[in-house]
């Protein structure tokens, strides 16, 4: 059972880290502002959940576990306000998201 | 493994302060003192310094960058540019460098156990600590009961500290806009 | 101010948590890491967290500028008043062991009075100084 849990919060470590990885390559080469903000939401959503999930398997039933599962919460409620609030200042500051094609029909388009 | 993670750490602190320097955008400049404050506090928690790390944190990449954005809001963002003659403060800095490092030269190896400053009163806070005052953090029990008399001094220091920039921030209200005005653009 | 309505929902999810966070950090100093200093600074970006979503109206009807500034000076005199019992029954200054039947309780009482002293001063000044700040701004 422990060498299992070990495994187990070793896999799910390693997971995390991939997710950590792509999204910083992502970071890295995406277009433009609102692209890269996807990135960071799988780094902070899918790697940091992983990583933590392998540390809490890790912990087993104690105090620690439950500070992780803290700390799980507040990057949950807190990464997805802070993306939300860097794309509305993208919007606001008129950066225009790179498009293939504007599926907008013109009209509406005309009005805002 | 201790050793890598902080070789990691430190050199991405030597990248992210050339960043800062190099950044002209004081926008950036902040953002990246923040990651610069993060950086910190991570080597400090492979330290084993957690009280730092967490004044670090806080202080550091939270308060601090929100009081730099509240001064960029009064200033411009855009640093101007430098002087264009840069070999004196260039030869000042490398000159500067040189004796700081030939200074490391006669300090104590790093976490070295018979350094001066471990063997004074260092063993008598860690060994008599939780005999004495019970408490099991030591860095509390040295900061407030041995050594009551430094944190009241660093309480009035801090409260100084707050009073000048007050002063230096706060102005009578209608006493001179315009003035006000001129000092932001600067 | 732009109203967002995300921005402001989730703050006000998260502000009680901050501040029993920096509660947690204040009285749990004995045990783990943290302190006065981390705790006011915790506190005072609360406040200041509430100021930048809410307005600085608002953050002034919850926290006033003129009580702001009276907490600086006011968390010193706490401080400094912790040590006057030990004057009184003959002992050092700042002695906490006079302060319980126990010296180990006066220990930890102690260290709990003289945080309280600086997260005031800390949070105040903090405080004080983003509303300068944000004066001097307008």
């Amino acid at each position: 059972m422990e060498q299992f849990l070990a495994a187990a919060s070793w896999v799910c470590i390693c997971v995390g880290s991939f997710f950590v990885v792509t999204g910083a390559i992502g970071l890295l080469r995406l277009p433009d502002v609102y692209a890269r903000i996807h990135a960071v939401s799988l780094i902070e959503g899918a790697g940091a959940g992983f990583i933590l999930l392998g540390l809490g398997l890790q912990a087993g039933f104690t105090l620690i576990a439950v500070k992780l599962l803290f700390i799980f919460l507040v990057i949950l409620f807190t990464v997805p306000v802070a993306t939300h609030a860097v794309a509305q200042a993208a919007l606001v500051a008129g950066i225009e998201p790179q498009l293939d094609e504007d599926r907008r029909t013109p009209a509406k388009s005309d009005d805002v | 493994m201790e050793l890598y993670i902080n070789m990691v750490l430190l050199t991405l602190l030597a990248a992210v302060t050339v960043a800062i320097i190099r950044q002209r955008n004081l926008f950036g400049v902040v953002v990246l003192a923040g990651a610069y404050s993060f950086l910190m506090a991570s080597v400090m928690l492979v330290l084993d310094a957690v009280d730092v790390a967490m004044t670090e944190a806080s202080v550091g990449a939270g308060v601090s960058t929100v009081f730099f954005l509240a001064t960029l809001h009064l200033t411009r963002s855009m640093e101007l540019k430098p002087a264009p003659r840069f070999l004196v403060p260039a030869g000042f800095s490398i000159l500067l460098v040189v004796i700081l490092i030939y200074g490391t030269f006669d300090l104590p190896a790093f976490g070295l156990a018979t350094a001066p400053v471990h063997v004074h009163v260092a063993p008598h806070y860690i060994s008599q600590s939780i005999p004495e005052t019970t408490v099991p953090n030591v860095v509390t029990s040295v900061l407030g009961s041995y050594r009551g008399f430094d944190t009241l001094g660093e309480t009035t220091v801090v409260f100084t500290a707050a009073l000048g920039v007050l002063l230096l921030l706060r102005r009578r209200r209608r006493s001179s806009d315009q003035s006000s005005e001129k000092d932001a653009t600067e | 101010m732009r109203l967002d309505l995300i921005l402001r929902i989730t703050t006000k999810l998260i502000l009680p948590f901050i501040i029993v966070f920096a509660l947690y950090v204040h009285f749990h100093a004995d045990f783990g890491p943290g302190g006065g200093f981390q705790a006011g600074v915790i506190i005072a970006g609360m406040f200041i967290l509430y100021a930048i979503i809410f307005g600085n109206f608002a953050a002034r009807q919850v926290v006033p500028q003129p009580v702001a500034e009276a907490m600086v000076p006011l968390g010193v005199i706490i401080f400094a008043t912790a040590g006057l019992p030990a004057l009184m029954f003959n002992e050092n200054y700042l002695n906490y062991n006079v302060l319980a039947s126990h010296p180990e309780h006066g220990q930890h009482l102690g260290l709990i009075w003289i945080e309280a002293g600086v997260i005031i001063t800390v949070a105040g000044s903090m405080l004080s100084i983003f509303y300068a700040l944000v004066e001097r701004g307008r």
